[in-house]
């Protein structure tokens, strides 16, 4: 056992403590700039998503594309420049989504609930600290839809899993009775 | 609630300024759906998915960012005029949702659902997809956002009937 005044304990244990949270406290702020930028960028206000689909305001449309296209040169700078992130210490890393089965299908859903909700998984957390009662129940609705697929990818595994085994089963007999003999 | 909105080019200036400083801060890009399985995760232990392969980690970065946004969007409110008050008010969507207060609870949690489950079907939402996947110019991503956009854009022309 170390034996450390008080003073270093404390001081180690503020050390240890930002060490392993640092990231999450980086979240934290990270969350907090985003919620506020989208919100006063319009990105929580219904009638601005209504208003782009129906064409009689551009205002999130303008706000999308100035994103990306800021972003877009942001990104071939740091990758220029070969930038070392700030929480991990390493270059960063633009780790792109790959394409996965059910992309089509899953966009084309999410568009749905994008229309059907006005909303989307960035704005809803910012409208419910804005006060809007809506966005507590499209809240819901996002975990049950994430947890139903978090369910049927849980089961897909167990079903993998399982069929395994089986197949191991079956070959352990087969080697044990190569001319199945001993089936009955 | 009346949020103050501030000038498109500007906010979105803003915005992709955010996608870089977040890139240069945490060195991965920026997402918001993922971490509902975080929180999904911490709740039911026993849904082995929300345990393992990129949600070994539940504690993590992508759900402080969750927890962070209410605050930003509180903040907002208050550094508008309107002072901050609860509202179910949904502009437009008044005349065509259900009528009743149930009704659109109701409905706010299906169009919720399709959202939650078409984006981890897709792998990731309007921000992982169409901002930051489209920064990086990655064809998937492209090809995701330009789904949510006309499928998005289909509903709402159905549902205002024009």
């Amino acid at each position: 056992m170390h034996e450390l005044p008080a003073k270093d304990g404390i001081r180690n244990y503020v050390v240890s403590f930002v060490f392993v949270y640092r990231n999450n406290f980086f979240g934290l702020l990270t969350g907090i700039l985003f919620g506020f930028l989208m919100s006063h960028a319009g990105a929580t206000t219904y009638d601005f998503h209504a208003k782009m689909f129906l064409f009689e305001n551009f205002q999130l449309m303008i706000v999308i594309g100035t994103a990306v296209t800021v972003a877009m040169v942001g990104v071939l700078i740091l990758k220029r420049f070969r930038v070392r992130a700030v929480a991990t210490g390493n270059e960063v890393d633009f780790v792109k989504k790959p394409y996965q089965k059910g992309l089509m299908v899953g966009a084309l859903l999410f568009g749905i609930g994008w229309g059907m909700s006005a909303s989307c998984p960035g704005t809803i957390p910012a409208m419910i600290g804005e006060g809007k009662i809506g966005a507590i129940f499209a809240l819901i609705g996002l975990l049950i839809g994430t947890m139903a697929y978090g369910l049927l990818q849980t089961y897909l595994m167990m079903a993998r899993r399982h069929k395994a085994l089986n197949l191991d089963d079956e070959n352990k007999a087969k080697l044990h009775c190569p001319d199945n003999s001993c089936d009955a | 609630m009346e949020i103050e909105v501030w000038n498109p080019w500007i906010a979105g200036l803003a915005i992709g300024l955010f996608v870089i400083f977040h890139f240069w801060l945490m060195g991965k890009p920026a997402g918001c759906s993922t971490g509902y399985g975080n929180f999904l995760g911490l709740l039911f232990k026993s849904v082995e998915y929300f345990r393992v392969g990129e949600y070994s980690h539940l504690n993590n970065s992508r759900l402080w960012f969750l927890i962070g946004i209410p605050f930003g969007g509180l903040l907002s409110a208050l550094s508008s005029p309107d002072p901050w008050h609860f509202t179910f008010d949904m502009g437009m969507y008044d005349t065509i949702f259900p009528q009743t207060d149930a009704g659109r609870a109701i409905w706010l949690i299906l169009g919720g659902a399709l959202l939650g489950f078409g984006a981890r079907l897709a792998g990731a939402c309007t921000t992982g997809h169409a901002l930051v996947g489209g920064a990086m110019l990655n064809p998937p991503s492209l090809l995701a956002g330009a789904i949510f956009f006309v499928s998005a854009f289909i509903t709402t022309r159905l549902l205002f009937g024009t």
